[in-house]
C-alpha cells in the first residue's frame, strides 16, 4: 500500500515536472512574446530590444527553460510579467479562492446529484424520472459561457444577488462571501449536478436489475431501505471513478465562469497568462493544475477501491 | 423511446445535409439594414380571419441604433416556394423571410442554425466517438492488463489530461500556415478534441474492466479458450455501456463549444462560416438575453441532439435479469454473484 | 463635436456636464470598472489603459492637457516663459505643495522624475524628440529650466508625458538601477507617495483597488474648496465587459473607465431613460481602425503577385470599394462617420475637411484594377493577374475579440469580393498579430493604432518614415517613395515651425498626400458614447479614454 502511495507521489512530481516545463516551452514557441506587448505597435526596436532583456526574454528557450528548473528546484518559481510579483504568491492566492468555488460547487453537485441520480434510476419512467432526466439533460448541453451569463444577468435583474465579484466594498464577513459565491458556484454546479445524476441514474439502473437486490427485496426489506443502502453501495463505482478528477478539473478553475463572474480564480489566470504570454506565470499554472489534477486522479483511484472492492485485489487472469 | 431518440437524431442529421434546400438562404448572406431583426412567423390566417397562403408579416426598422423593429399587420407578403432551389423563400426582397430572426450581421438565424448543424453536429460526432474509441481502447487494455501497461497507460493519459490544450493550441496555430482551409480545420479540431475527451473515458472504463474482470464470467470464458482480446471486447468492454452513455452525453456539447473556444487561439472555422458554438459565442450578450432570444436557439438544438443521444444510448434500466442482448455472459453473472445483504 | 446628455433632472450645461441645481461638493464615493489591473503602481515601466488612469489618480504633470479644449493647462507649474531662441522654458512651481507623504515638492523631484523617466526606455520614448532628450535644471527649488534638443511646436505639450515622482522615494532604486522593479502591484500603499488627488488605500489582487482623497492634494476648485471632491474612489476589475455593463445597469458601479460600444447603446439608453443612468453622446472619436497592406520594399519578392500588390491603384480601388456607409450601418449600427485618413473631426484643431474623399464608386475602382493589369479572364468573378494569372488574391490578418475589427474586416472583405477580389481573413490572437505585424510577413492587416497626441508633431512616429510607428513599412529608416519623402520634409517643418496658422497649413498638405496615396486606408470612425450613474456630477466628457474620468479630481457625487 505504501509502495502504491510512493509510486503515485513519484509519479505525479514527474507529471508536475513534465507539464511545466510542456507548457513553458509551449508559451515561448507561441508567436509574440510579453514584451512586443506590453511595449504595443509603437515600440521601437531599442525599447523592445530592452524590455526582453528585462524580462529575460532575449534568451533561448533552452537556456530560459534552464534557468528556471535551476530556480524551480530551489522552489523559486520566478515573478509573473504581467502582474510583477513572485508567481509563488499569486498562484496560492487566486488558487484558494477558486478552492472556495470548487468545494462549494461540488459539495451542491454532490448532494443535489447524487440523491436525485439515484431516484431516477430507480424508478424506470413516470413523471419524476423524466423531469429530472429532461433537466439534466439541458443543464448538460449548455455552454458554461452562457450559464454564468444568465445567472449574472438574472442576479442583475432581480437584485437578489450580488452581481459577479467575490466580495463587496465594505464587507469582509462570511455572509458577504456566501451571497457572492451563489452565482458562480450554481454557474458550475448545475452542469456537475447534472454529471453525476446521469452517471448515478445510470449506474443504479444497472444494479437495480441485479439478482440479488430482487433477493433482498424478497426477503421482505423496504424498498427505500433497498435502493438508498444496498442498491446505491454497489452504484457508486462510476461516479468514485470521475470524483476526483472532477476535484481536480475544478479546482485548476473555469476560466468561462470566472471572467463572467468576476471571481479573481485560477482558471482565469491561467488563461490571461497566455494571452500575455508571461512564461512563469504560465509554467506555474499548469504547474499547479497538474498537482490538482495528480492529487484528484490520486482522491478517485483511492475511493474506487473504497467503494468497490473488487479493485483491490488483482488477481491474475492469466493461466 | 429509443426509436423517438433515432428519428430525431436521424432528422437533425437530415436537416444538416439538406440544408442547401432547407434553408431559406445561404448562411452568410447578409441582408443590409436587418441587424438583429426578429423572426418572422408565418402565418395562415390574418387578423380579420381571412385565410391566404402562408405568409409573413412585414417587419420596419424603427431605430437602427437601438435596432428596434415595429411590425406592420397590413402588410403581408406570401412565401414563395421552391424558388432558386430552395423550399421556401419569402416573395419580396425587401422583407426576408427570418423563422428565427436575424443574427448580428444580418444573416438569418435559420439558415445559419441548418448550416451550422454540419459542422457542429459533425465534428462534435466524429471527435466524440474517436475519445470513445480511443479511451475505451486505452482504458480497457489498462483495466485489463493491469500491472505496468496499466500505469503506462494510465500516466500517459494523466500527461494529457493535464496538459491546457490552449496553450498546445496556440503553438500548433503558429505552426501551421496562416490560411487554414475548412477541411484541415475540421481534421484538426476531431483529432484535437478526440485526444482531450479521451483520457476521462480512459479512466472510466478502466475503472470498469477491472471490476468486471475479477467476476467469475471472465474468467469462465477464459477458461472456455477465449481470448484476451475477445474477452476484453465482447464481454467486458459491454459493461462500460452505461458510463459511455453518460460521458458522450457530455462530451458531444462540450465539442460543440470547444470549436468557439479553439478559434480564440486562432484554431476555429473563419466567419462567416456558421457553427453552432460560434453562433452562441457570438450571442452571449446582455442584449441577446434581454431583447433577441431567437439567437440563443443553436443551444435549444444542442438539447435536442443531446436528448436524442441520450434516448438512443439509455441502457434499459430495469430489465428482467434473462431477457437481455448478451445473453450467455449475463447468464453466467447472474448465476454466480454473491447475494449482499 | 456635439455634447448630448439624455434625460436628468434639472438643465444641463452642455460644456461642462454640469447640472444646474447640482453644486459639486465635497464626499461621497464613486465606484468604476475597468476590465484588467492595472500592471504595476510605476507608470514608467507600463502604457498600459488601466495603469495610466491609476498613475492619473495618485501622480501629477508638471502641466496637464484639457482634454475638452485640448490646450496645455498650468498644473503643477504654475506658470511658465519661453527664451526668445524658442528652445528655453523656466517653469514655475506652485509654492507649497506637498506629495502625499507629506514631503514638499521641490524643483529637484522634477529633474529627478525627467532622468527616472529616461531610465526607462518604454517611458523614455514618448520625452524624446527626434531622438534627442530633453535636459533639464534646477535653478532654484521652485524654478526650473527646459531645455529642449531642437525647435519643437508643440512646446510643453509633451511634458503631459512627465510624471512627477518623489525623488525621496524612488532615488535609491533609481541609483541602484532597479528603477523598473520599484513600486510593484505588491509594494504596500504607505511606500507610494503621488501628488495626485488620491492616495492607494487598499488592494485587494483581482478584485479592486481602493483610494482615498489625498488629505495633502494642492488643487482647491473655482470656491477655495479644497480638491478632490470624493471622499473614495473604488476601481473594480470587472473582466468581462458584459458584466461591466450589467454592474452599470444594476447599480453597482457607477461609471467605466472606458466607452460604451455601440452594441450597448440599447441597454444603456433604457436605463438612462428610467432615470438610473446618464448616456453620454461624445460625438465621433479619434484614432480610426486601420487597413494598411504590406507596403515593405520586397516584401513580397518571389510572389506572383508582387507586381500589383503594393500599387497605390490597389489601395486606392479598395477605398472605392468599400461602402462607408454600409460599413458604419453593418460595424457600428449607423454611429459612425466615414473617414478617409487618421485624423478624424475630432481633432478639431488639426482635421482638414478639405483632404481628397475617395468616392464609393466600384466601377471606378473595377477600372483601375484592369488598369494595373487585373482582369476577370475566366469569367468566374474573381479577377486574375493577366500577366503570371494568378488570383487576386490576399490574406488580412486582424485581432481576434475585438467586435469592430471583426465585424470591420468582414465587411471590407464581402464590399471586395464585388469588385472581385478575393480575401482570406484570419483572426489572431493578440500577440500573434503585433508579432506578425512587426516581423513584415503578412499581406495585409486590419488593426488599431493609437496616436499619441492630437498634436501631429507629437506623434513623429507614426507620421515619419523613420517612425517606429509608421507600420506599413516597419523599421524603414528612409522614405521609400517620393511621397513619403515629402511628408517628412512637410513634417519636419511643422515640427519645428512656431506660427500656428503655418503648421495647420503645412499639415493639411500632409493630410492631402496621404489621402492621395493612403498607405493606410480608413472607413470608419465610431461615435463615442459613455454611461454613468446619476449620482456621478461635475463630469468633464471627452472622447479619449477616460472619457468621463479624465480629470477625477473634480468629479463629485451627488448629494
Amino acid at each position: 500500500m505504501l509502495a502504491y502511495f510512493a509510486r503515485r507521489l513519484a509519479f505525479a512530481l514527474f507529471l508536475v515536472f513534465a507539464v511545466s516545463s510542456a507548457a513553458l516551452v509551449l508559451a515561448r514557441l507561441a508567436p509574440g512574446d510579453f514584451a512586443a506587448q506590453s511595449v504595443g505597435l509603437d515600440g521601437r526596436t531599442e525599447t523592445m530590444a530592452e524590455a526582453r532583456a528585462r524580462y529575460g526574454l532575449n534568451r533561448s528557450i533552452g537556456e530560459q527553460y534552464g534557468v528556471w528548473i535551476a530556480h524551480a528546484a530551489r522552489l523559486d518559481f520566478g515573478q509573473s510579467l504581467l502582474f510583477d510579483r513572485p508567481v509563488a504568491d499569486l498562484i496560492p492566492e487566486r488558487a484558494a479562492n477558486t478552492a472556495i468555488l470548487a468545494f462549494t460547487a461540488l459539495l451542491f453537485a454532490t448532494l443535489v446529484g447524487l440523491p436525485l441520480g439515484v431516484v431516477s434510476g430507480s424508478r424506470p419512467g413516470g413523471l419524476l424520472t423524466g423531469t429530472i432526466r429532461a433537466a439534466s439533460l439541458v443543464l448538460l448541453s449548455m455552454p458554461p459561457l452562457l450559464t454564468s451569463l444568465f445567472l449574472v444577468f438574472a442576479a442583475a435583474r432581480t437584485g437578489w444577488l450580488p452581481v459577479g465579484g467575490m466580495t463587496s466594498t465594505t464587507s469582509t464577513s462570511a455572509g458577504d462571501l456566501l451571497r457572492h459565491l451563489v452565482v458562480p458556484a450554481a454557474a458550475l454546479a448545475l452542469p456537475l449536478a447534472a454529471l453525476f445524476e446521469r452517471l448515478q441514474s445510470q449506474a443504479m439502473s444497472g444494479v437495480i436489475g441485479q439478482p440479488y437486490i430482487l433477493a433482498t427485496r424478497a426477503r421482505g426489506i423496504p424498498r427505500s431501505r433497498v435502493i438508498w443502502r444496498d442498491a446505491l453501495k454497489g452504484a457508486l463505482g462510476p461516479v468514485s471513478s470521475v470524483y476526483g478528477l472532477v476535484i481536480g478539473t475544478l479546482l485548476s478553475g473555469s476560466f468561462a465562469v470566472e471572467t463572467i463572474t468576476a471571481w479573481p480564480g485560477l482558471g482565469q489566470l491561467m488563461l490571461d497568462a497566455l494571452r500575455a504570454r508571461d512564461v512563469y506565470l504560465v509554467a506555474g499554472c499548469a504547474a499547479a493544475g497538474s498537482v490538482f489534477l495528480a492529487v484528484g486522479t490520486l482522491l478517485s483511484d483511492t475511493a474506487l477501491a473504497l467503494v468497490d472492492p473488487r479493485q483491490k485485489e488483482q488477481i491474475e487472469v492469466r493461466g | 423511446m429509443r426509436t423517438f431518440g433515432l428519428t430525431l437524431l436521424g432528422v437533425l442529421m437530415a436537416a444538416a445535409i439538406a440544408a442547401p434546400v432547407l434553408a431559406p438562404y445561404a448562411g452568410d448572406r447578409q441582408f443590409r439594414g436587418w441587424l438583429n431583426a426578429p423572426p418572422t412567423v408565418p402565418h395562415v390566417r390574418d387578423d380579420a380571419g381571412a385565410w391566404h397562403a402562408p405568409f409573413i408579416y412585414k417587419w420596419t426598422l424603427t431605430n437602427q441604433l437601438e435596432q428596434r423593429y415595429e411590425q406592420d399587420r397590413s402588410q403581408r407578403v406570401a412565401l414563395s416556394w421552391l424558388d432558386g432551389g430552395r423550399i421556401a423563400t419569402s416573395s419580396d426582397p425587401r422583407m426576408p423571410l427570418f423563422l428565427l430572426g436575424a443574427d448580428s450581421y444580418g444573416r438569418d438565424v435559420f439558415s445559419r442554425l441548418l448550416y451550422g448543424a454540419r459542422i457542429s453536429l459533425g465534428l462534435s460526432l466524429v471527435a466524440t466517438a474517436g475519445a470513445v474509441l480511443i479511451g475505451a481502447l486505452v482504458g480497457g487494455i489498462a483495466g485489463y492488463a493491469g500491472g505496468a501497461a496499466d500505469d503506462l497507460l494510465m500516466r500517459v493519459s494523466d500527461f494529457v489530461l493535464v496538459l491546457p490544450a490552449m496553450y498546445v493550441a496556440l503553438a500548433l496555430r503558429s505552426v501551421l500556415r496562416l490560411v487554414l482551409p475548412p477541411f484541415e480545420v475540421f481534421v484538426l479540431l476531431t483529432a484535437i478534441f478526440a485526444i482531450v475527451g479521451a483520457p476521462l473515458i480512459a479512466r472510466g472504463v478502466r475503472a470498469i474492466v477491472r471490476s468486471e474482470k475479477q467476476r467469475d464470467y471472465g474468467v469462465a470464458a477464459l477458461s472456455l479458450g477465449a481470448g484476451h482480446a475477445r474477452v476484453l471486447v465482447r464481454h467486458l468492454l459491454p459493461a462500460a455501456r452505461g458510463f459511455l452513455a453518460v460521458e458522450i452525453v457530455m462530451l458531444v456539447p462540450a465539442f460543440m463549444v470547444g470549436e468557439a473556444t479553439l478559434s480564440y487561439v486562432g484554431l476555429g472555422f473563419p466567419d462567416p462560416i456558421a457553427s453552432w458554438g460560434t453562433m452562441l459565442h457570438d450571442a452571449s450578450t446582455v442584449r441577446a438575453f434581454a431583447d433577441f432570444p431567437w439567437l440563443l436557439s443553436p443551444a435549444a438544438a444542442m438539447f435536442l441532439v443531446v436528448l436524442a443521444l441520450n434516448l438512443v444510448m439509455q441502457t434499459p434500466g430495469i430489465a428482467p435479469v434473462y431477457n437481455t442482448a448478451d445473453g450467455p455472459a449475463r447468464r453466467l453473472r447472474a448465476n454466480t454473484h454473491p447475494v449482499r445483504s | 463635436m456635439t455634447l448630448a446628455i439624455s434625460p436628468a433632472c434639472g438643465r444641463s450645461d452642455t460644456k461642462t456636464g454640469a447640472i444646474a441645481g447640482q453644486e459639486p461638493r465635497r464626499g461621497g464615493q464613486l465606484v468604476v470598472s475597468a476590465r484588467t489591473e492595472p500592471r504595476t503602481f510605476n507608470r514608467l515601466v507600463s502604457r498600459e489603459a488601466t495603469t495610466d488612469f491609476v498613475a492619473s489618480l495618485m501622480q501629477a504633470r508638471l502641466v496637464r492637457i484639457n482634454q475638452v479644449t485640448d490646450e496645455v493647462e498650468p498644473w503643477l507649474a504654475e506658470s511658465w516663459t519661453r527664451a526668445d531662441s524658442g528652445l528655453e522654458y523656466t517653469l514655475t512651481l506652485r509654492p507649497n505643495v506637498t506629495f502625499s507623504d507629506g514631503h514638499p515638492l521641490t524643483a529637484d523631484d522634477v529633474v529627478f522624475s525627467l532622468a527616472a523617466a529616461y531610465a526607462v526606455p518604454i517611458s523614455a520614448d514618448s520625452l524624446e524628440i527626434d531622438g534627442r532628450k530633453l535636459a533639464m535644471a534646477a535653478v532654484d527649488p521652485l524654478t526650473v529650466r527646459l531645455t529642449m534638443p531642437v525647435r519643437y511646436a508643440p512646446g510643453l505639450r509633451i511634458l503631459n508625458n512627465l510624471w512627477v515622482l518623489p525623488r525621496h522615494r524612488l532615488e535609491a532604486a533609481f541609483k541602484g538601477g532597479t528603477l523598473a522593479a520599484a513600486w510593484t502591484l505588491a509594494a504596500p500603499p504607505s511606500e507610494i507617495a503621488g501628488l495626485g488627488p488620491f492616495v492607494l488605500s487598499a488592494y485587494s489582487a483581482g478584485q479592486r483597488l481602493v483610494f482615498a482623497r489625498n488629505p495633502h492634494y494642492w488643487r482647491k476648485d473655482g470656491k477655495g474648496v479644497q480638491l478632490p471632491y470624493l471622499d473614495q474612489l473604488v476601481l473594480e476589475i470587472v473582466p468581462e465587459e458584459n458584466t461591466q455593463l450589467l454592474r452599470l445597469t444594476s447599480g453597482a458601479s457607477d461609471s467605466t473607465i472606458s466607452e460604451v460600444p455601440a452594441e450597448a447603446y440599447a441597454t444603456i439608453k433604457r436605463a438612462a431613460d428610467e432615470g438610473r443612468l446618464r448616456l453620454y453622446d461624445l460625438g465621433v472619436g479619434l484614432d480610426p481602425d486601420a487597413f494598411w497592406l504590406n507596403l515593405k520594399p520586397g516584401a513580397f519578392a518571389g510572389d506572383a503577385r508582387a507586381g500589383w500588390l503594393q500599387r497605390d491603384e490597389l489601395r486606392r480601388a479598395i477605398s472605392m470599394a468599400v461602402d462607408r456607409q454600409l460599413f458604419a450601418d453593418t460595424v457600428f449600427l449607423g454611429a459612425g462617420l466615414p473617414v478617409f485618413g487618421p485624423e478624424t473631426p475630432a481633432n478639431k484643431k488639426w482635421y482638414s475637411p478639405d483632404a481628397p474623399q475617395t468616392p464609393h464608386d466600384p466601377a471606378a475602382a473595377r477600372a483601375l484594377l484592369q488598369s494595373i493589369g487585373l482582369t476577370d479572364a475566366d469569367g468566374d468573378g474573381v479577377l486574375e493577374d493577366a500577366k503570371t494569372r494568378s488570383p487576386a488574391r490576399f490574406t488580412v490578418i486582424t485581432q481576434k475579440g475585438r467586435p469592430s475589427l471583426e465585424r470591420g474586416v468582414s465587411v471590407i472583405r464581402d464590399e471586395l469580393k464585388k469588385i472581385g477580389l478575393g480575401v482570406d481573413v484570419v483572426a489572431l490572437e493578440g500577440g500573434a498579430v503585433i508579432e506578425k505585424i512587426m516581423s513584415g510577413r503578412y499581406d495585409a492587416v486590419y488593426f488599431h493604432p493609437y496616436l499619441s497626441d492630437t498634436d501631429p508633431a507629437g506623434s513623429p512616429d507614426f507620421w515619419l518614415s523613420s517612425g517606429s510607428l509608421h507600420f506599413w513599412n516597419i523599421g524603414q529608416k528612409t522614405p521609400a517613395t517620393e511621397w513619403e519623402k515629402r511628408i517628412d520634409e512637410l513634417m519636419a517643418r511643422q515640427m519645428q515651425s512656431l506660427d500656428e496658422a503655418e503648421r495647420k497649413r503645412l499639415f493639411d498638405e500632409v493630410q492631402k498626400i496621404f489621402a492621395e496615396h493612403q498607405p493606410a486606408i480608413y472607413f470608419v470612425a465610431p461615435r463615442v458614447f459613455a454611461a454613468a450613474s446619476t449620482r456621478m456630477i461635475n463630469v468633464t466628457p471627452a472622447v479619449q479614454r477616460p472619457q468621463l474620468l479624465w480629470s477625477p479630481d473634480s468629479v463629485a457625487v451627488a448629494p
